[in-house]
């Protein structure tokens, strides 16, 4: 099994190749919290030659394609799950699909209490996602949730419990959630970016379990939405 | 508050006077009828902005950035029929690192952010260079620039 792991969710290009024993070469580019221009459409297709150049792999050999589907950059989604399902159609391998605030939440598994993923939605708002570590990953106790810094403070003192934050979202917001209290702690920024040992581990066990899609199923996890049709009064006359 | 232009280069002058006020970020909502100069002013305010390279109707390609001493976006919604297809665009993040202007704001207020510069651009029905252009800081991230803003708008008004 040879496993092409891909995530744009946020500024940071994430590439992995990986086997059934692990990673064989990760790629990234750029930082989850850069500054600079994020660079998806110009980095990804590169990174993915180099890996497989380092690798001493080529597409060919692809087994499935793993992407991060967000939430997050609209941009950047749509460069890497538009190149996840190309790849895979072209090679005629299957997709498997992992939510990018998975791959967050997954380094954190052995941690005590909450473990809370968050990607920067931009406009003053963040993608979450409430997890609670399992015997070998996390368990997802929320729904994919878009909200203010303040809906997620309020939410975890609801909750009460020890949670741990980590992600793009919470250290733009990091002066909300460190005067939480006591029982929240934010993740420096190690953790700002979707993991992509978690997507090579995670996409092989579901690989492993048959746990994919065609290239057509694969849609980017878009919570913003709207749904109304703009009220053009002048377009008609 | 209101300035009346004279022609295209008036209104350009204007135009700049305001962009040298925009910081990256700031959402420009332009309307005003097919013809009134929505277009020119962009042109103007690009300038004051550092693009050299022409600025042009994005009517078609909906989305036209430009490198200045900031980026600058320059948006024209007045295709699209639905809300969500500005989410599509990708215009939050748009919203990092450009100033980005937005034709027909008006007809998208409902997702844009609560803290923008109006510009509405009336024509006048008795001259064909006079242009009524009504200029609106909305917003706290305005705050520390309206005082700046009030006072290049009447130095254009009387310029002009």
């Amino acid at each position: 099994m040879l496993l092409l792991g891909i995530d744009t969710a946020t500024r940071r290009v994430g590439v992995v190749l990986a086997n059934e024993r692990g990673v064989i070469v990760r790629v990234e580019l750029g930082g989850a919290t850069d500054a600079a221009p994020p660079r998806h459409a110009e980095s990804l297709a590169p990174a993915i030659a180099w890996a497989c150049e380092q690798a001493g792999v080529t597409p060919a050999d692809l087994s499935a394609v793993a992407v991060g589907t967000g939430p997050g950059m609209f941009t950047g989604l749509r460069v890497g799950v538009t190149t996840a399902r190309a790849l895979a159609h072209a090679l005629r391998v299957p997709v498997v699909p992992v939510p990018s605030l998975d791959l967050l939440a997954y380094p954190l598994r052995h941690a005590h209490g909450l473990v809370v993923a968050t990607i920067d939605a931009r406009r003053n708002e963040l993608y979450w996602a409430v997890y609670r570590a399992v015997p070998g990953g996390v368990q997802r106790e929320s729904g994919y949730e878009m909200g203010s810094p303040d809906e997620l403070r309020a939410e975890l003192e609801a909750r009460g419990e020890p949670a741990l934050l980590c992600g793009d979202g919470v250290l733009r917001f990091r002066s909300v959630f460190e005067g939480a209290g006591h029982h929240v702690t934010v993740a420096g920024p190690a953790h700002a970016a979707p993991s992509l040992t978690a997507l090579a581990e995670l996409a092989a066990a579901r690989y492993e379990r048959e746990e994919f899609c065609t290239p057509s199923e694969v849609l980017p996890l878009y919570l913003r939405r709207s749904d109304a049709e703009i009220a053009w009064d002048r377009k008609g006359a | 508050m209101t300035v009346v232009t004279h022609g295209a280069v008036e209104t350009q002058a204007l135009a700049a006077a305001v962009g040298a006020l925009l910081r990256p970020g700031d959402v420009v909502v332009l309307s005003g009828d097919l013809g009134a100069g929505k277009t020119t002013f962009v042109k103007g305010a690009a300038r004051a902005l550092g693009v050299e390279e022409p600025v042009t109707s994005p009517t078609f390609t909906i989305v036209q950035e430009y490198d200045g001493d900031v980026p600058v976006a320059h948006v024209d919604v007045y295709r699209l029929e639905r809300l969500q297809e500005l989410h599509d665009l990708g215009f939050e993040e748009l919203l990092d690192r450009h100033v980005v202007f937005v034709e027909w704001g008006d007809a998208v207020a409902p997702v844009l952010p609560a803290d923008r510069l109006e510009v509405r651009i009336g024509l006048d029905a008795g001259d064909a260079d006079a242009r009524t252009v009504a200029i609106a800081a909305v917003g706290a991230a305005w705050d520390d620039r309206r005082a700046a803003l009030g006072a290049a708008l009447t130095r254009a008004g009387a310029g002009g």
